[in-house]
C-alpha cells in the first residue's frame, strides 16, 4: 500500500467511529499521519489531516488533531497572507482559539488569531491604543457568555423598567461594535447570551420580564432585531440547547478555568465560529447531491417498485425517510441547490418522483437529474460542469459506505458525510456539519432552483436558437444598475466572497469593508440584476472601482457565472466607462489575478479591447482601455431598465 | 495499580502526543514539559473520559498543586473507580 492508500483507508475508518460516537479508530489515523509527515509527505498529510477534522470529534481526538495541525504548519508554509482575526473574551479562550483556528484550516482558511488578555475586552475596544487596533483584524469575535450581561432588573421591576434597561444593555454592545467597527471596518461575530439551565422562578421565568431568564430572553431577541449589518449574531443560545443547558454549563470547569462551557463542547462552538467566518470568505457549499435507494427511501426502486419502496406514513422507517426529505426541500427553498446521482434507469427513478404519493421532493426541486449505471465520481464530475459550479461546493449523500469511500478516493474536493443506518439520523449527520452555513437569506437565494431551471431552458433555446446574437435577443434581457446600498448590500458581499470563476482579482470583503468603500467618494460602485423572458436572474454582478490619478481603477470584478456569455460584461464597460468619462478621468484599468478557478477570465480586458499595460511573474496582468470624447455604447441585447427592473 | 498505571499512561501519551512518555508515583507537572493549566484540562477530561469518572471541582484544582504528583492522581482515581465497582 501507498502512504496516500494507509491513510485514505485510515480516514475512512476515522470517520465512520467518529460518526458513530467511538475515539479509537483515531489513534490509528494519528499514526499514519505522522508517519506521512515524518517520509516527508506533507501535503498527502495536511489534505488527509483537513477531511478528518469533523465537528463530531471528541474534546481529547480534537486536541490531538489541532496539535498535529500545528505541526504541520511549521513544517508546511501555505502562500498567501492570513486572514487576520482577534478574539476578545472575558472568559479563558486558548482551547477554544485553537479549536478554531483547526477547523478553519480544515476550510482551507489560512488565519492568523489575536486573543486579548483574559477579562479585557471591554478595555481593548475602548482603548485606542490596544493589541486590538494594532492587529487590526478583519474578523472580531466578542467571544461572550451571559455572564457578561452589564445589567439586570430587579425582579421587581415593571415593564417600563425592564424596557428601559434593555435599551440599555443594547446600546451599551451598540457602543462597543460602533467603536471597533469604524476604526478597523471588520466584520463583528457577536455570541448572544447562552441562558443558563437554572431558573428561580421556575416555569414562570421565561415569562417574567424582570427575571434573569426573561431579561436574557429578551435581549436575545433584541440582538437580532436590532444589530447592524456588520455584526453577525452567533446563536451560541442555539449551541447550548442543543448540547443541552446542564451539560453544556459545567460549572466546574468555569469555576475551575473560567472555561465558557464544558470542554467537550468547546469542539462544537469552536466548528460553528469557524463557519461563520468561513461561510463569509466564500468557503460554504452550494449544491446538495443525493443517491436515491435507501437514501430518500427504503429500499431498490428497479428491484422493489413504486409499491415496494418503504416512504411516508404508516411504517416508521419510511416516515424517517419522508423527515429527511423535508428537511432537503426546506434546504431547497433557502437556495441550496438540490442534485441527484444514483445508480437507477433514469425513468424508473424519476417515476418515484412524479408518481408516488409519499413523495416529498419533487422533479421541479432538483436542478440536476443524473440516473445512470456511471461511476459516482465520474457523475459528481458531470454534475458540477453542468451546474456551472465547482467540485467543492458538493456535498454528495450516501447510505452505501462503499460508494462514500470511492467518492472521497477520486473527487477529494466533494465533502461526503457519514451517514448512519437509520435513516432517522441523517438530518443530524448532514446538519452538524454546517456546510451551508448562512449570515443572511437573500432574494436571490429563495429563487435559485428556478434560477437553475430557467438556465436549463435557456441551454435548449440556444441549441435550438440560429446563431448567437439571435438567441441573446430572443432572451429579452433587461438589466437594472445600481450602486452597491443598503438595499443590495448582502447580496453584494455574497456574490464577492462566493465567485470563484468569473472573478478578476478574488479579492474578499466583508459587508463592513464593503460600505467603507460605498461611502468613499472616490469609490464608484455597480450592481446588475438580469432579468429575461425565462425568469429572474437576481443581482448577479459587483463592481468596484476606485478614481485616482487620472484613472477609474477596477479593484474587483465578479459576475455569476449562470449569465456568461450573454453580454453583460459588455454592458458593464459601457456603465464603467461612462462613470469614468463623467469624472473626467482619462483611463479606465484593470487588473488580472489568476486563481486556480479564474482561467475562464484570464483574457476579459483583452477580449474587452484593454491594452496590457504590464505583468508579473506571478501571472497578474494589468489593462489600460483610454478614455476619450463621447463614449460609444457598444452593441448588446440588453435593455436597461428604469425603476426595478424585474421582467413581468 | 501497575495495571491502572499502564492506563494512566497511556491517556498522558494521547493527551501530550509523546508516544515514550513514562509516568511515575513520584511525577509531578513539573516533569512533564507542557503541563500547563491548558494541558491540564485536557488531561482531566481525557481521565474523565477514559476511565469514566467525575472529579469534583475541588479535585480538578488540586491535583495540579505543589506537592501533588502522578501517584495523588491515581489514588483519586482508584478510589472512584473503586466506588463504581462496588
Amino acid at each position: 500500500m501507498t502512504a496516500r492508500d494507509i491513510l485514505l483507508a485510515t480516514l475512512d475508518t476515522h470517520l465512520r467511529e467518529t460518526e458513530a460516537g467511538l475515539s479509537a479508530a483515531t489513534s490509528d489515523l494519528v499514526r499514519a499521519l505522522r508517519a506521512a509527515i515524518d517520509e516527508g509527505h506533507l501535503e498527502l498529510a495536511r489534505e488527509t489531516l483537513r477531511r478528518s477534522v469533523v465537528p463530531s470529534l471528541d474534546y481529547t481526538t480534537a486536541q490531538t488533531l489541532a496539535r498535529l495541525q500545528q505541526e504541520l504548519g511549521r513544517r508546511l508554509d501555505v502562500p498567501g497572507d492570513p486572514v487576520r482575526i482577534a478574539v476578545l473574551s472575558s472568559l479563558t479562550t486558548g482551547q477554544l482559539v485553537r479549536l478554531i483556528e483547526m477547523f478553519l484550516f480544515a476550510a482551507g482558511v489560512k488565519a492568523e488569531v489575536y486573543q486579548s488578555e483574559y477579562g479585557v475586552f471591554r478595555q481593548e475596544i475602548l482603548d485606542e491604543g490596544s493589541g486590538l487596533y494594532r492587529f487590526k483584524p478583519r474578523f472580531l469575535f466578542l467571544a461572550t457568555c451571559w455572564r457578561d450581561v452589564g445589567t439586570r432588573p430587579d425582579l421587581s421591576a415593571d415593564l417600563d423598567a425592564v424596557s428601559n434597561l434593555l435599551n440599555r444593555e443594547f446600546a451599551s454592545w451598540a457602543d462597543l461594535w460602533d467603536r471597533a467597527h469604524r476604526r478597523l471596518q471588520c466584520q463583528i461575530i457577536q455570541n448572544n447570551l447562552d441562558v443558563p439551565p437554572w431558573r428561580a422562578l421556575g416555569n414562570h421565568e421565561a415569562r417574567h420580564p424582570a427575571s434573569p431568564g426573561g431579561f436574557m430572553a429578551r435581549m436575545n431577541g433584541r440582538l437580532f432585531e436590532s444589530a447592524p449589518r456588520y455584526v453577525t449574531i452567533h446563536d451560541l443560545d442555539h449551541l447550548s440547547s442543543v448540547a443541552g443547558r446542564w451539560q453544556w454549563s459545567d460549572e466546574r470547569f468555569y469555576h475551575h478555568a473560567k472555561l465558557p462551557c464544558a470542554p467537550e463542547f468547546l469542539v462544537d462552538y469552536a466548528h460553528s465560529v469557524s463557519s461563520l467566518i468561513a461561510t463569509q470568505l466564500g468557503q460554504s457549499r452550494k449544491c446538495l447531491v443525493m443517491d436515491l435507494d435507501n437514501t430518500l427511501w427504503g429500499g431498490v426502486i428497479g428491484d422493489d417498485g413504486l409499491g415496494g419502496i418503504r416512504l411516508g406514513q404508516g411504517d416508521g422507517e419510511g416516515e424517517a425517510y419522508q423527515s429527511f426529505q423535508r428537511y432537503v426541500r426546506d434546504l431547497g427553498r433557502r437556495g441550496v441547490i438540490l442534485a441527484v446521482c444514483s445508480k437507477n434507469e433514469e425513468h424508473i427513478a424519476r417515476e418515484v418522483f412524479e408518481k408516488h404519493t409519499e413523495m416529498v421532493l419533487r422533479l421541479s426541486d432538483i436542478a440536476c437529474f443524473v440516473a445512470n449505471w456511471q461511476d459516482k465520481a465520474s457523475n459528481l464530475r458531470a454534475i458540477a460542469s453542468r451546474l456551472n459550479i465547482g467540485l467543492n461546493s458538493l456535498v454528495f449523500v450516501d447510505d452505501n459506505p462503499m460508494e462514500r469511500s470511492i467518492v472521497r478516493h477520486l473527487v477529494p474536493e466533494v465533502a461526503v458525510p457519514e451517514l448512519p443506518e437509520d435513516p432517522a439520523g441523517y438530518v443530524h449527520a448532514l446538519e452538524r456539519h454546517r456546510y451551508f452555513q448562512s449570515v443572511a437569506l437573500n432574494p436571490e437565494d429563495l429563487q435559485r432552483t428556478e434560477m437553475y431551471h430557467a438556465n436549463v431552458e435557456r441551454e435548449s433555446a440556444e441549441a435550438s436558437a440560429g446563431s448567437l446574437d439571435e438567441f441573446l435577443r430572443s432572451l429579452a434581457m433587461v438589466a437594472r444598475v445600481a450602486p452597491i446600498g443598503m438595499g443590495n448590500l448582502e447580496r453584494a458581499t455574497q456574490l464577492i466572497n462566493r465567485s470563484n470563476q468569473f472573478n478578476l482579482t478574488t479579492r474578499r470583503y466583508s459587508a463592513g469593508e464593503i460600505m467603507q468603500r460605498v461611502n468613499d467618494p472616490n469609490s464608484v460602485t455597480l450592481t446588475v440584476s438580469l432579468a429575461d423572458r425565462f425568469g429572474d436572474n437576481g443581482l448577479i454582478s459587483v463592481i468596484i472601482a476606485c478614481c485616482a490619478d487620472g484613472v477609474l481603477d477596477i479593484d474587483t470584478w465578479v459576475m455569476s457565472c449562470r449569465v456568461l456569455k450573454r453580454g453583460v460584461e459588455v454592458f458593464v464597460l459601457d456603465h464603467l466607462s461612462r462613470a469614468g468619462l463623467e469624472r473626467g478621468l482619462g483611463v479606465l484599468r484593470g487588473e488580472y489575478v489568476p486563481t486556480a478557478k479564474n482561467v475562464i477570465v484570464r483574457d476579459h480586458y483583452e477580449a474587452l479591447g484593454f491594452a496590457r499595460a504590464g505583468s508579473a511573474e506571478d501571472g497578474r496582468t494589468v489593462w489600460e482601455l483610454k478614455l476619450e470624447g463621447e463614449w460609444q455604447d457598444r452593441a448588446v441585447h440588453i435593455e436597461e431598465a428604469q425603476g426595478d427592473g424585474r421582467a413581468s | 495499580m501497575d495495571g491502572l498505571r499502564n492506563h494512566v499512561q497511556d491517556v498522558f501519551r494521547s493527551v501530550f502526543g509523546d508516544e515514550t512518555l513514562v509516568i511515575q508515583d513520584a511525577t509531578t507537572a513539573d516533569d512533564v514539559p507542557g503541563w500547563d493549566s491548558l494541558m491540564h484540562i485536557n488531561l482531566i477530561i481525557a481521565m474523565e473520559k477514559r476511565f469514566g469518572v467525575k472529579f469534583a471541582t475541588a479535585e480538578i484544582g488540586r491535583l495540579k498543586e505543589d506537592g501533588q504528583n502522578v501517584g495523588t492522581l491515581m489514588q483519586v482515581l482508584a478510589s472512584k473507580m473503586g466506588r463504581i465497582q462496588a
